[in-house]
């Protein structure tokens, strides 16, 4: 027995000493700057990032991002706790005092895009202009142009939109995507709002590292890589275009990078939602009708069903995204909960009400005279309720809790305001990935389908089965 | 043993009942007749409570039922029989025979299955014991309801129009049950538009209308000398028809 104890903990050590023998190399940036670094699905990512992943495999280590405010990079890296930085990061010669710059690995070019039948010629004859949300350009029209009206888009291409629906005078961007993304009635200024240009920080004299960044970065440039980073970064992939053949859409929006999995999520995801939520619905609806029940027929729980009452009320009567987003941002504003956790507890809450009036309409479906006879014999509510009524009812009421859950399935949908990745948010990842919008939509759409139309075969297969049942 | 006393009854503005008075005794059979709209139904489904009276007393037992939080208990003891037989449709006659008995614990489920076919077999239904109510022709589906309240043991029974609903040829059915029970010494009281059958079966007829009792007495006495004009208009249209 201690032998098996010393030659476990042997091989534990052994284990941990797999996992330390790679050194880090600590990357600090400020995440919230598309394309170069940014969140997406939980983790940082961007051009700097993959720039410094290469590093940190051209020295064999394992790259550590660490996200810190902006102000604190330069500070970070000169006090080692991290070992280079990259955020954008402009020359000037202030920085160039503190830090050591590498060369250059970006151009980042701020460009105006306008309407071909307009006469602007500039920034300052623009009252309405769109931008990705916090892009370069965004930040770049706040600060210097306070007076400008600035559409934040969620996409460059939602931008673009704007402008071709005239919605806005023009729309500012980076350079490089720009003359991938306009169309023929489109045309770019000449003149570049800004011209920035980005570097890496090390620590100074740290010679070692500057050279492998230096020798990394000028390889990705001379390669090209680096303006695919950028691409990648903005959701434009050259491999992606829209007069692709349906093979290729569908390779591109379904089995390149995986991109499959976020149906898998979703899908799940819609179904788990739906599930939980029709169980929390019949819970809930079962108990709000119940009580108002009980209040018509015998007087009792007069509170109780006045409540139950309001709830149907309230539910019925507002949005069920209002609903959603109340409970999320609200309710649970302060607690770590699990977001489908929280989809599944708002859609129930929802749901319930409407199974509350089915259950009370497959309740009075049933005639009058089978309560009376209940009662003439002597019973009282809760036997008449359970032996007569409800068995009759459940035939209307079964079929109908299955058109609720048909409904569900599709309402789940909304779950993508407070960032549930169910079908609906999928298809919309992968389009914001591939800028391919048809495919996964029609796609998702067919899904949705498939679904709701196997659902709607078992609902008529218990319909009759019921019916059969009777005789 | 039943004892109504000035029973009012209101639906909304609408008096249906306006001051009832009437006694029942051990084993009288009281036909209940009057104009539609009279209020005779009301009048039996307040004696079960089914409807609450607006004012008045019900005395059952030396128990004034008006007064009562409950009424189950007094609901075993007067049995109703209703115009549409309310049969429970889910479930098979022997099942809707022996239900509240069993539920209540009155008999054990053994015990209620033989009383349940001890009854049907005594009106020859026991080959539908089996059946469910939408098989049953109307004569067959009132006669279980019949058996259904006798299960209970009732002192009294309330027929609420008990042939209305069925076809001619199927009335005798009833009837003959119904004569059965009287002959048993059954109390019962009936509301229905057989003038014929009422007279021949009741022992006393009470005449009910817009919500009051105009005339009562032992029913050869009130259907050949009718006192009021009232009944005597009533009775004249009833022959014409």
């Amino acid at each position: 027995m201690k032998k098996k104890i010393i030659i476990l903990v042997l091989f534990l050590l052994l284990l941990c000493g797999c996992g330390e023998k790679k050194e880090k190399l600590i990357l600090a940036t400020e995440a919230g700057f598309a394309p170069y670094e940014y969140y997406s699905n939980g983790e940082i990512v961007g051009v700097d990032i993959d720039i410094a992943k290469r590093i940190a495999k051209e020295l064999n280590m394992e790259l550590v991002i660490k996200d810190v405010a902006f102000d604190s990079i330069i500070s970070e890296v000169k006090t080692e706790k991290s070992d280079i930085g990259a955020a954008g990061i402009s020359f000037t010669e202030e920085r160039q005092k503190e830090v050591d710059f590498t060369d250059s690995y970006s151009e980042s070019k701020q460009i105006l895009i306008v309407n071909s039948s307009s006469s602007i010629n500039g920034i300052n004859e623009i009252n309405k202009v769109a931008v990705q949300l916090g892009s370069v350009a965004d930040s770049f029209i706040t600060e210097q142009y306070p007076s400008i009206n600035i559409i934040r888009e969620k996409k460059f291409l939602a931008a673009i939109e704007d402008l071709k629906d005239n919605k806005v005078d023009a729309v500012v961007m980076d350079e490089l995507p720009a003359t991938k993304l306009i169309t023929k009635n489109m045309l770019i200024l000449s003149d570049p709002l800004v011209v920035d240009s980005y570097g890496m920080i090390v620590k100074k004299g740290n010679k070692e590292l500057l050279s492998v960044a230096n020798k990394v970065i000028n390889e990705l440039k001379s390669t090209g890589e680096i303006d695919q980073y950028l691409l990648n970064h903005m959701g434009i992939n050259e491999t992606n275009k829209s007069n692709s053949s349906i093979k290729d859409r569908f390779y591109n929006s379904v089995i390149y990078d995986g991109r499959y999995k976020y149906i898998i999520q979703g899908l799940t995801n819609t179904i788990l939602i739906a599930l939980g939520a029709v169980l929390i619905g019949i819970l809930l609806g079962t108990i709000s009708a119940i009580t108002r029940n009980i209040n018509e027929n015998t007087g009792k729980l007069k509170i109780i069903s006045k409540l139950s009452k309001a709830y149907v009320d309230i539910i019925r009567g507002t949005p069920s995204t209002l609903q959603l987003m109340i409970i999320y941002y609200v309710i649970f504003k302060q607690t770590n909960i699990n977001i489908v956790l929280v989809g599944i507890l708002a859609f129930g809450i929802n749901s319930g009400a409407y199974v509350s009036e089915i259950i009370r309409a497959g309740i009075s479906s049933i005639d009058k005279g089978q309560w009376e006879a209940g009662y003439a014999l002597g019973l009282s509510y809760f036997p008449i309720m359970n032996k007569i009524i409800l068995p009759q009812a459940i035939k209307n009421i079964l079929p109908a809790l299955g058109n609720e859950f048909i409904t569900l399935v599709k309402e789940t949908s909304i779950g993508a305001y407070i960032g549930i990745v169910e079908l609906t948010k999928a298809s919309d990842i992968i389009a914001s990935r591939t800028y391919d919008y048809f495919f996964p939509l029609i796609l998702i759409a067919i899904i949705y389908l498939v679904i709701t139309i196997c659902l709607s075969k078992l609902i008529s297969l218990m319909e009759k089965r019921l019916n059969n049942a009777r005789s | 043993m039943l004892e109504v006393r000035n029973l009012r009854k209101s639906f909304g503005n609408k008096k249906v009942l306006n001051g009832i008075d009437f006694v029942v005794n051990k084993g009288d059979i009281i036909g209940i007749i009057g104009p539609s709209g009279c209020g005779k139904s009301t009048l039996l489904r307040c004696i079960n409570m089914l409807e609450k009276p607006t004012s008045g007393e019900i005395v059952f037992a030396g128990n004034n039922l008006v007064d009562d939080e409950s009424h189950t208990e007094t609901r075993r003891r007067i049995g109703m029989v209703f115009q549409q037989f309310n049969l429970f449709n889910h479930m098979t006659v022997l099942d809707n025979i022996i239900l509240s008995p069993v539920l209540l614990g009155i008999l054990k489920k053994e015990e209620a299955i033989n009383q349940a076919k001890k009854l049907l077999k005594e009106i020859d239904l026991e080959e539908i014991i089996n059946s469910y109510p939408h098989q049953l022709s109307g004569g067959q589906k009132q006669r279980v309801a019949i058996i259904r309240t006798l299960m209970m043991k009732p002192e009294i029974i309330l027929f609420d129009e008990p042939t209305s609903a069925l076809d001619p040829e199927m009335i005798g059915e009833v009837t003959n049950l119904m004569r059965k029970l009287a002959n048993e010494g059954m109390t019962m009281l009936v509301v229905s538009h057989e003038m014929n059958f009422i007279k021949n079966f009741c022992n006393r007829v009470i005449f009910l209308s817009e919500g009051k009792i105009r005339e009562q007495g032992p029913s050869k006495e009130l259907f050949n000398n009718p006192k009021t004009d009232k009944l005597k208009s009533f009775l004249s249209k009833i022959n014409n028809y």
